[in-house]
């Protein structure tokens, strides 16, 4: 999911050539305000850089531009969602150069049109859940994973329409965040409870629907969410429950995924298998970890060591050092084709996934 | 949106029964004896029970639009039509030309409508040829009133007396016109097989050899007797379409649109018309011409459309020069952009989806495939290519050598054996023909197998198509539109140049036994995970938002840029200033 995301090693936050660290700034912006997801914050930081451009030209604040955004793509381990928002801004940017040819005259306006921008993202949140509130029956029980900014908003939304439901949480290991969105549910008065990511198939049954966020939606519509998603998908298809992808039209992205493994995220390192050849290998460190419980609540927005967060002696205990190795060897994310996916609630209507291709041909074409 | 498969099937009509008149050459006389049909006596008995079929077959000419409904009667018939060639044995007679007039005269049953759609097409040219016989013996037992004849035999009468005013006019038609009344009543007959099974008629029509070279549907391919009009660089591309030696929708619409752009140059507007209108119905002669060699592409049909467009748009005032000067070069452009650059520009996006340890899958042989596989390879990426071939065209023997010469690792096989080499594949790449607009892909015959099998591996299908090559039909299976190739190509199964004949060597002695080529196939859309175009990666199911909504016509790439994001930035930058003209 979007927030644990964050927890990567800072690698080149250094390197950029001006003054202007754009990384740090956009990690300012994620910090200060909770609710502010990835790829605004992206354009928040392109435009903080836009005001301190010292770029004579527009060719070279382009270039600045793109160069920036580029370096925000690669300092986090999944840029997914985040290049959505600089693709978006940069296309915008594009546009508003080839009309405004005076540099100072183009800035003020990305300026202010980038401010409009982050304003209407803030609102294109609860027109969501206004669309989405009208797929959650009476009596429903749902199914969510992991931690979406949107999706508890729907289920609010739902709650506060006097709509009586149940909700069933996935943990959603490593980040367990799953964890985080049962206790937002319960503070506004839904029923919630959390399942382990393994007993999806168990409650299968029980479950009316199924709402998932997204990182990103892709040109065919299929989406890029937690690792878990794809499963959730195919289990609900094969019962023939619907599975509905809530999503806001800025993350939108120009990736095409032939399969699990033509995502960016996605690197030959991941998943790889050991060398038991060396004889320096302890044996204990393929072992699982023997505390499931201990639940890593990954604090995102704290900038991370890759340590576990503070537990040392359970470290040693559980030999959480190794369990940090085999999750930094997982992926984080995956994609679930479109056929899985019954329909997206975006901010521009209810869609169906050939449907997101459409709109996205509309956009650039 | 005139529909292509109507229009073509209205000027079929047309140019067969202008032929039937014109173009019969003078070996006729031969053939018709050597049938043993020459004498008037069979020929009334024939016409007569020919009347009986008619009214069964001419159901069948207003069904024939709707091409889908013929399927009742269209079978039997199907199978019929391509019976009267099947009864031909290859010619042993020396000389292409006279191949080709005995081609033409004994394949007036089974013209190109039938190569072009195996049901309707066979019937339509029965009925059509019924009722020109009709017309013989109506002249001779007395004239039937124009209401009971169908608007086929009304047409055709017509063209009987268009082509007696020529005749009278001409001395050379006059001899020819003898011939195709005498041959017309062997076409008949396979039709009464269909109506009122008489097989025994179908027994005496004795075996003639002919010419195995063309494609054995196809007709008017006969140089020494195609209308005056037609350019000779056509002559020489319908030649080359019915040989099959141009082959592939790229290579076939850029054969056709350089031959127009001869054809424009030598053009001279005559003196009552403007360039405007004559051009599109002295292109047309052309075009009609070309259909008879080998049925047209959806890839020439849409070029075609263009330059008629084109053409429509030049004003009144412009001289003959300007305006033909102006044409070569909307046809230079339409090539470069269309097809040129956008297989540069496919190429670019298809090679974001070739890694290093790539296994890669491709059946016969398509030109952007191919480029994109040597563009790979130039780049330095590491990987393999499986080439899947079938018979009897054997295209991907081509494709093969081309890549082994540029060094990539290939294995081939044929296409029998693709469930047994999918096991290592990671990833199909196919060509196209043709893309309907319900995201249905139709490309070489046998290529919904390999897709199919693939998608059941969970292996990506990647198709590479130039947008100019979408159309708005709508097809739902591969029988109700198709091309037939020669059938005697299936006899040879030699894989090599020597041919060597099978077990199938016979056939045409069997009258239970036709052997059926078809050259197409359709491939529903959920078997196929992304195609390419020149605008980037979409799904099968935004293939007709893309035909809609860009507007082709005015949507110019002048050079290849580097990148989507500089293509889409010129694009952007395009639309405004169009948009600002516009207004």
């Amino acid at each position: 999911m979007e927030a644990q995301s964050e927890i990567t090693s800072v690698s080149n936050g250094d390197n950029v050539d001006s003054e202007f660290d754009i990384v740090k700034c956009y990690r300012k912006f994620l910090r200060d305000n909770e609710d502010m997801s990835m790829p605004i914050a992206a354009i928040e930081s392109l435009i903080e850089l836009i005001k301190q451009s010292k770029a004579t030209t527009i060719s070279e604040f382009m270039e600045s531009l793109k160069n920036a955004s580029q370096t925000l793509k690669s300092s986090t381990r999944n840029s997914i969602s985040l290049s959505a928002g600089t693709d978006l801004f940069l296309r915008f940017v594009t546009r508003t150069s080839h009309d405004v040819t005076n540099l100072d005259a183009c800035k003020e306006h990305l300026m202010n049109s980038g401010k409009v921008l982050v304003e209407k993202a803030a609102a294109v949140r609860h027109k969501i859940a206004e669309l989405g509130v009208q797929f959650i029956k009476d009596d429903a029980v749902i199914l969510i994973h992991a931690y979406s900014r949107v999706v508890t908003l729907l289920l609010q939304r739902a709650a506060k329409y006097n709509k009586r439901f149940k909700v069933y949480v996935t943990e959603s290991r490593p980040t367990s965040l799953g964890v985080r969105s049962s206790k937002i549910l319960r503070k506004a008065g839904i029923p919630a409870t959390v399942i382990l990511d393994t007993a999806v198939g168990y409650i299968i049954d029980k479950v009316d629907a199924v709402f998932v966020g997204a990182e990103g939606v892709v040109e065919n519509g299929g989406l890029i969410n937690a690792i878990g998603t794809y499963q959730i998908a195919i289990v609900a298809k094969t019962a023939n429950k619907p599975f509905y992808a809530v999503i806001e039209s800025y993350k939108f992205v120009r990736l095409f995924p032939l399969n699990q493994y033509d995502l960016p995220t996605h690197t030959p390192d991941l998943l790889t298998f050991p060398d038991l050849s060396s004889s320096t290998q302890n044996d204990d460190s393929e072992s699982i970890p023997s505390s499931p419980l201990t639940c890593h609540e990954h604090k995102h927005r704290k900038d991370s060591d890759g340590s576990s967060g503070g537990y040392p002696d359970l470290d040693k205990a559980a030999n959480i050092e190794s369990a940090q190795d085999f999750e930094s060897n997982n992926p984080t994310v995956d994609y679930t084709p479109p056929q899985y996916i019954t329909l997206l609630c975006t901010d521009l209507g209810v869609l169906t996934p050939s449907g997101v291709s459409d709109e996205l041909i509309k956009l650039y074409l | 949106m005139d529909h292509e498969g109507q229009s073509m099937s209205a000027s079929y009509e047309d140019q067969w029964l202008l032929g039937s008149s014109e173009s019969k050459p003078k070996g006729v006389d031969n053939l018709s004896r050597s049938r043993g049909l020459s004498d008037p006596g069979n020929k009334e008995k024939k016409t007569v029970i020919n009347s009986a079929s008619i009214a069964t077959s001419s159901k069948a000419i207003k069904r024939i639009s709707g091409g889908i409904g013929a399927g009742g009667v269209g079978p039997s018939s199907g199978g019929v039509g391509s019976s009267p060639s099947s009864r031909v044995k290859p010619s042993t007679e020396g000389g292409l030309g006279k191949d080709k007039k005995q081609l033409t005269e004994t394949i007036s049953a089974s013209p190109p409508k039938s190569s072009k759609r195996q049901s309707p097409g066979g019937n339509a040219l029965f009925v059509q040829t019924a009722a020109t016989t009709m017309m013989t013996s109506a002249n001779s037992t007395g004239k039937k009133s124009m209401k009971e004849m169908t608007k086929a035999e009304r047409r055709a009468l017509q063209e009987r007396q268009r082509a007696e005013k020529a005749a009278r006019s001409s001395p050379n038609t006059a001899a020819s016109k003898k011939a195709p009344q005498t041959n017309e009543n062997v076409t008949p007959t396979p039709s009464e097989k269909a109506g009122s099974n008489t097989s025994g008629q179908f027994e005496t029509i004795p075996v003639t050899k002919k010419s195995n070279v063309s494609g054995g549907i196809s007709k008017g391919t006969n140089t020494a007797s195609a209308p005056k009009e037609i350019h000779p660089a056509v002559l020489v591309l319908g030649l080359q379409f019915a040989e099959y030696k141009i082959c592939g929708a790229n290579a076939r619409c850029i054969a056709t649109l350089t031959a127009f752009k001869k054809v424009i140059q030598d053009y001279k507007t005559p003196n009552n018309t403007t360039l405007s209108r004559h051009l599109q119905t002295h292109l047309s002669a052309q075009i009609n011409y070309l259909k008879n060699a080998r049925p047209m592409s959806v890839s020439m049909g849409n070029a075609i459309r263009h330059i008629k467009w084109e053409i429509s748009t030049i004003g009144y005032d412009s001289s003959d020069n300007e305006a033909k000067e102006l044409l070569c070069k909307k046809i230079d452009d339409f090539i470069r952009d269309r097809i040129t650059v956008s297989d540069q520009m496919i190429v670019e996006h298809g090679l974001q989806k070739i890694q290093d340890g790539d296994v890669i899958l491709t059946y016969a042989r398509s030109s952007v495939v191919q480029e994109l596989l040597l563009k790979a390879h130039a780049k330095g990426i590491k990987f393999r290519v499986i080439v899947i071939d079938s018979r009897p065209r054997l295209e991907g023997k081509k494709l093969l050598k081309c890549l082994t010469e540029a060094g990539i690792n290939c294995t081939y096989a044929f296409l029998h054996a693709v469930g047994f080499v999918l096991r290592d594949v990671s990833k199909v790449f196919l060509g196209a023909h043709a893309f309907m607009s319900n995201g249905t892909l139709y490309s070489r015959v046998g290529t919904a197998l390999v897709a199919m099998m693939a998608k059941d591996n969970h292996i990506p299908v990647i198709v590479c198509c130039e947008t100019y090559k979408f159309t708005d039909r709508v097809q739902l299976d591969s029988f109700v539109m198709n091309e037939q190739g020669n059938p005697n190509e299936l006899v040879n199964i030699s894989t090599s140049i020597t041919s060597k004949p099978g077990q199938l060597a016979g056939w045409l002695q069997q009258p239970d036994l036709k052997l059926l080529n078809l050259m197409y196939d359709l491939t529903p859309s959920q078997y196929i995970t992304t195609v390419i175009t020149e605008i980037g990666m979409i799904p099968c199911t935004s293939v007709p938002v893309v035909s809609l909504r860009q507007d082709f016509k005015r949507v110019q790439v002048s050079a290849v840029l580097q990148g989507t994001y500089d293509f889409f930035v010129f694009i952007n930058k395009l639309k405004r200033t169009k948009g600002a003209s516009s207004t």
